[in-house]
């Protein structure tokens, strides 16, 4: 155990589970597969596993989720790191082929396939083609896929080992703000479940769910209340499809409020869909969503920073429901 | 290329491309006997000045491009210090310097004035700056649009990555490596479907060879004979990467010559060599030609990127980056790149052609110089901008609503 970065954890499942399995690959464009930590060595899975298992090809997006596909559907263990310039690019062969095939193969397509995909944009002045906060929506709406968005070091780490031993193509977000975080992360492996939402704070006057980069801002938003003698029951979802709406169902049966804070687009944000699984099965409950308006983040920090939903607008959002 | 004027180093260089280009000639058309685009390097030497257009030109189109390459020049030098002194600035920047005659040659070919319908398109993918000026956008509104002003020439929407202006015919960038050039062929496609002699130009890096995009679009550009001009501006490094990462070929033209397509190879650091392949494949494409593609080898100065709290001197040519893990290429490259600058290029030239006096050219550098700066502080003291102005420009008209209240 040791305080460890994003991108350490997730590389150190990664190297686990390609020293287990050496027909396993990796494919990345630009981000080389290198992370370091203080008191702990260095990991470079180029160095360590060679070019043929670990490969940086040219910026192709198209080609690098096309071919952990076919290493998937071929009997090698995959998986890719596409970064946010491309992050919608391989959405074509995620929605229209491997969402499908197991279906419509009968259940014979085998597909232990990992993308990680790169949500990036949080940073005022990115904007327009470099803004991708709202991607979360797209891929979790996709049948046969599973979509899983980590919020905390712990959890990437986690959800990686269960998403590449998972039988089921897996797409993992990554937020990438959240990549300067740390975090007391365990040196052995182990799996944080690819269907599991989890319950931040406990608390029954308040329901707030959110993921991934709404995480940190939401946590902070709920020790306000919290500090104002509120009772704030934080959820984070972390899979997106499946949604454990068990999990949530249970808290808002309780709470009887629900506040849902997203980074994606308002129409259709997660939180869309968290909201009308609540409302199917909780009688007399009430609702509120924050989002990210539906217009496309412009680069002027003045305009952005005004328009992503932060701190304040979470606890002003939660003040007027209690 | 036929070597031009009379300048050591860029005649030494030229000769190695022109033997470069004539032994891979010589072993194509042996080996397959097909007479591909590549033999182009090979026609200008045997045909003497035709096809060099650039001799034909007026002083004041001469002295014209000279001052653009000045212009993204010093652009490119003073927002860079900008970035190392000046802590109230917000601007980042994909730098140009280095290419300023790709931009240059290739818009001096254009048509860039008047009414919209009749000018000729450009679309740059990416490092857009250089590209922006070359066409004619407005340079202090630019700056202003860097630094995220309200009275920027995008409103502070779009920063660096996004500029546009299509009042020049600049369509604008996307910062995206793949989609660009597809979507400037369907302006050329337009183009010919309405009769139109416009010409449609994408500026993309060697990076965009590795996408599906690159290869889409020569295929239909050909298939469809589209007024359309492909500049693959070829620095070596797509980001932090060696181009042969992505690409086998040395010369990337050797791939767009497989797709039937005429196809030049150029020295990018020379401005009269780069209008010359442009203004012939701008002939060829009003002609009803068909499109060409253009290899300019150059090279770009500074880093991939540069922003706000650069430290003089750390990693590179201009010092800073926050994603460079390690230095990616040797500073000897760069040295050597250096010494055939594309400014000097240009004013070589127009002093060896009698165009201009040496002391001329470099009294207008430094004319340019206090224009740049001028253009700076006129943008760095435009307004910020309004916060509920992002809700603006969704649609054609209105607002969208601001959902971040809940």
């Amino acid at each position: 155990m040791a305080q460890k970065s994003w991108m350490y954890s997730v590389l150190e499942a990664v190297q686990y589970e390609m020293r287990e399995d050496p027909a396993m690959t990796w494919i990345f464009e630009l981000t080389p597969p290198v992370a370091s930590n203080p008191g702990k060595p260095v990991i470079n899975l180029e160095t360590e596993f060679g070019r043929k298992r670990c490969v940086n090809t040219g910026i192709d997006e198209n080609w690098m989720a096309s071919a952990v596909l076919g290493a998937g559907l071929s009997g090698s263990k995959a998986a890719t790191y596409i970064p946010y310039q491309g992050a919608c690019i391989p959405f074509e062969v995620i929605q229209n082929v491997a969402g499908k095939l197991r279906h419509m193969t009968g259940g014979k397509a085998e597909m232990p396939v990992v993308w990680v995909i790169e949500m990036t944009g949080q940073t005022p002045g990115f904007a327009g083609q470099h803004s991708c906060y709202e991607e979360d929506s797209y891929y979790m709406h996709i049948p046969g896929i599973r979509t899983v968005i980590p919020s905390t070091p712990y959890d990437a780490k986690g959800l990686m080992h269960a998403a590449l031993r998972s039988p089921d193509p897996v797409v993992y977000l990554y937020p990438a703000g959240l990549r300067t975080l740390t975090e007391e992360v365990p040196d052995e492996p182990y799996e944080v479940p690819l269907d599991k939402a989890a319950v931040r704070t406990e608390g029954s006057d308040l329901t707030i769910v959110s993921s991934g980069a709404g995480m940190p801002d939401v946590l902070e938003a709920a020790k306000m209340l919290a500090d104002e003698g509120a009772g704030i029951e934080v959820i984070d979802l972390r899979a997106l499809k499946e949604m454990d709406t068990e999990t949530l169902v249970t808290s808002v049966a309780k709470t009887k409020r629900l506040l849902t804070v997203d980074q994606s687009y308002y129409t259709l944000c997660p939180g869309a869909e968290v909201i009308a699984r609540v409302a199917e099965n909780v009688d007399g409950a009430r609702y509120k969503r924050v989002a990210f308006p539906d217009a496309p983040p412009p680069a002027s920090p003045e305009m952005f920073t005004w328009m992503r939903p932060d701190v304040a607008n979470v606890v002003e959002a939660a003040r007027a429901m209690l | 290329m036929k070597d031009t004027h009379d300048t050591a180093p860029e005649r030494q260089h030229d000769d190695t491309l022109s033997s470069k280009a004539r032994r891979r000639f010589l072993k194509l058309a042996g080996l397959t006997g097909a007479a591909v685009a590549a033999s182009r390097q090979v026609a200008f030497a045997a045909q003497g000045d035709i096809n060099f257009f650039a001799k034909d030109l007026p002083d004041e189109k001469l002295i014209d491009m000279y001052r653009t390459i000045l212009k993204i020049r010093w652009h490119e030098r003073t927002q860079a210090d900008e970035m190392l002194t000046n802590t109230e600035y917000r601007g980042y920047n994909h730098f140009y310097a280095g290419q300023e005659a790709v931009a240059t040659g290739v818009c001096a070919a254009l048509r860039n004035d008047g009414p919209f319908d009749q000018i000729d398109l450009v679309y740059s993918s990416h490092r857009p700056s250089g590209h922006a000026i070359a066409k004619g956008v407005d340079i202090p509104t630019m700056v202003a649009e860097m630094d995220f002003r309200a009275t920027g020439m995008n409103g502070g929407y779009a920063a660096e990555m996004h500029i546009s202006d299509p009042s020049v015919g600049f369509i604008g960038a996307d910062g995206m490596i793949g989609p660009a050039p597809v979507i400037a062929s369907g302006s050329a496609f337009a183009m010919r479907a309405r009769g139109s002699d416009q010409v449609s130009v994408v500026f993309a890096g060697d990076g965009n060879y590795a996408a599906p995009h690159f290869h889409s679009t020569l295929n239909n550009a050909r298939l469809l004979d589209l007024p359309f001009i492909y500049v693959c501006e070829n620095n070596l490094y797509h980001q932090y990467a060696h181009y042969s990462y992505s690409c086998p070929h040395e010369d990337i033209a050797t791939a767009a010559a497989s797709y039937g397509i005429p196809t030049i190879v150029v020295d990018g650091q020379d401005v009269v060599q780069v209008y010359n392949a442009a203004r012939e494949a701008v002939d060829r494409a009003r002609a009803g030609g068909g499109p060409t593609f253009i290899e300019a080898k150059t090279y770009r100065y500074y880093n991939h990127w540069g922003a706000p709290g650069a430290e003089a001197g750390k990693l590179g040519a201009f010092g800073y980056d926050p994603l460079a893990i390690t230095s990616f290429r040797p500073e000897r490259e760069v040295r050597a790149w250096m010494q055939r600058d594309p400014v000097e290029i240009a004013r070589n030239i127009l002093v060896d052609w009698g165009v201009m006096e040496r002391q001329a050219a470099l009294d207008m550098e430094e004319e340019v110089k206090a224009e740049i700066k001028a253009a700076f502080e006129w943008g760095l003291s435009q307004p910020l901008c309004n916060p509920e102005d992002g809700l603006k420009h969704v649609f054609a008209e209105g607002t969208v609503p601001p959902r971040q209240f809940g």
